[in-house]
């Protein structure tokens, strides 16, 4: 339903978006992730027809969004960044006026504009001014205003940013709901809404597409993981015994943090992930085995976090390298 | 033209639900009652001989300054929310991402000021209700007089359009209007000041004081028409262009 071929964005000499292609199919939700200024809502900006492409294409629904852009819009529902609403309307005005807009035939509008302002939650606010609501309000008459009519696909930008834990779970699993028989596209910086939500991520920094993979596979590079622990006695000799071992990718002595005077802590990198437990009683036998006192065991399983970080900063390098 | 219609109820709305147009169309009309009430007293004191053929509906619209004057204040004031405030508050990137055309946003929004532009001038023919109760009113000079107020205005909102989408601050974009309109009529001006010539005649033929004046005398010139049509046209073209380019920023 989304199809994005090598698109890029330049604003200026600046260049927010380069080369980033993806497809979004119907029954997917897909996250779309990346630190501040990565390059996301330029991205959903060109999605929704709101800013021209520097180079590339985008269909939606099966609609060229240069050529046809009516059309494509049509079958888009678009929820901005901040919200943008006008505020001497009332919520219920408000959503009135965007079905007609959206070419919602006049028969079905009011069920429509009922039908969205429950599914968002702000059907007890349809009567009050728009300038009156809270900030958490706004975002979900935004998002009513993208649900209206029923659109095929949806491109949400940061939909829970700035709501509450309470309306952060409704907003997710209304996605979830949609998700089933929808595309939607959502932008985001927080991992967790991804695993909450989303089937499928994208991952950009500094404009690129720089991983994508379903959850599965971002959450198997969170067990790419290893050990820290501590012994006690030759710092040394136990380091060249567990480099030894085949699981093991690497070590390291921690020296930042010496556990006591006797002891040393050892960062240990396995080789592969799924060898994880396994890998662990090799190195402790081993250690124990060749007469070194082993004092405690953590497990390091990397947060999706840091494999978030890694991927965005990995990037980081590669443009000051090229810089 | 897509999507015309409910922006233009929409735009409506707002400038109704606003003070804004109230204050201008009561501030308008207060001068136009004075401006009226002065005209009126000034034939009442007159005798008769002195008026000679020219009566107190030719008096309003074609001899004094005060029909125009406010006009290049009214016209921004009308216009300079349109766009300005749209790109201010972000409100444009869910009005574009609808499925609207350029041309049936920007004509929405230009129908809308033109709109109020005229229910700002309907209680004038109150007017000349009144002087047809007490004398005879030429209904030829009623009817010129009143297209030229509306085609001068219709080219002054456009002006306006214009400036708004130029700019993301009312103010910046009602000042340039303001300032655009001014110039447009005191180069008319000049037509009463510089020797006859080139450019003289070019001062005669955008000179809104003499189209009024004509008008007021049941006159016509289509020539004047023609340069109304492109004060109105060239403005909303030029706001299309400026519309699309946002997205191309
Ligand atoms: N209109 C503009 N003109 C110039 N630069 C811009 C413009 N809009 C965005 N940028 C730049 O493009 C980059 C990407 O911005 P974008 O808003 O897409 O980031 P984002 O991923 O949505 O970030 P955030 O998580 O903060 O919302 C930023 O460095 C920003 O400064
Ligand atoms: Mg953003």
């Amino acid at each position: 339903m989304i199809e994005v071929e090598r698109l890029s964005k330049s604003y200026g000499a600046f260049r927010a978006v380069s080369d980033v292609s993806f497809h979004v199919e119907r029954g997917e939700v897909v996250g779309f992730l990346g630190p501040n200024g990565a390059g996301k809502s330029t991205t959903l900006r060109m999605l929704a027809g709101f800013l021209g492409p520097s180079a590339g294409r985008i269909r939606i629904g099966g609609h060229d969004i240069a050529e046809e852009p009516q059309l494509a819009r049509e079958k888009l529902g678009y929820m901005p960044e901040t919200s943008p609403l006008y505020p001497e309307m009332r919520v219920r005005e408000y959503l009135a006026f965007r079905a007609e807009v959206k070419r919602v035939p006049r028969s079905a509008r009011a069920k429509a504009v009922e039908r969205a302002a429950e599914e968002a939650r702000v059907d007890d606010v349809a009567d009050v001014l728009v300038q009156h609501l809270s900030k958490g309000y706004r975002q979900r008459v935004g998002l009513a205003d993208a649900l209206l009519g029923d659109p095929p696909v949806l491109i949400l930008d940061e939909p829970t940013a700035g709501l509450d834990p309470n309306q952060i779970r409704e907003v997710r699993e209304l996605v979830k709901r949609r998700g089933k028989d929808h595309a939607i596209l959502v932008s985001t910086h927080i991992l967790s809404e991804v695993e909450a939500t989303c089937s499928r991520a994208l991952v950009v920094a500094r404009g690129k597409l720089v991983a994508s993979g379903t959850i599965e596979e971002l959450r198997e590079m969170r067990r790419a993981s290893g050990l820290r622990i501590v012994v006690r006695g030759d710092a040394p000799r136990a380091l060249g015994i567990v480099r030894a071992l085949p699981e093991i990718a690497g070590a390291e002595v921690d020296a930042g943090h010496a556990p006591a005077a006797d002891a040393a802590a050892l960062v240990v990198e396995y080789r592969r992930a799924e060898g994880g437990a396994e890998a662990a009683e090799r190195v402790v036998a081993a250690l124990v085995g060749a007469g070194l006192g082993v004092r405690e065991v953590v497990p390091r399983a990397a947060t999706l976090e840091q494999v978030f970080s890694e991927l965005t900063r990995v990037d980081e390098d590669a443009a000051e390298v090229q810089a | 033209m897509r999507g015309f219609w409910p922006i233009f109820k929409r735009e409506l709305f707002s400038l109704f639900v606003t003070p804004l147009a109230w204050v201008v169309i009561t501030s308008f009309l207060l001068l136009q009652g004075l401006h009226f009430f002065l005209i009126v007293v000034n034939f009442a004191a007159a005798p008769a001989e002195a008026v000679g053929d020219s009566g107190p509906v030719q008096a309003f619209f074609g001899q004094t300054m005060l029909l125009y004057v406010p006009l290049l204040l009214v016209c921004p004031l009308l216009t300079m929310r349109l766009f300005a405030e749209e790109r201010r508050s972000g409100t444009i990137e869910t009005l574009l991402t609808a499925p609207v055309g350029t041309v049936g946003v920007v004509l929405a929004k230009y129908a809308a000021a033109l709109a109020t532009y005229v229910v700002m001038w309907a209680p004038t023919a109150l007017y000349i209700v009144i002087l047809a109760r007490t004398g005879d009113v030429d209904w030829r000079v009623v009817g010129t007089s009143y297209l030229s107020v509306f085609a001068i205005g219709a080219g002054y909102l456009a002006l306006g359009v214009m400036t708004s989408a130029l700019t993301q601050s009312q103010l910046t974009a009602a000042v340039l209007s303001a300032l655009v309109i001014s110039g447009l009529f005191f180069f008319g001006f000049a037509e009463f000041i510089v020797p006859d010539g080139p450019a003289h005649d070019l001062a005669t033929h955008v000179s809104v004081w003499t189209q009024m004046n004509d008008a007021s005398r049941g006159l016509i010139d289509s020539r004047r028409l023609v340069f109304d049509a492109t004060v109105v046209l060239l403005p909303l073209f030029v706001t299309v262009r400026a519309v699309e380019a946002w997205r191309w920023g």
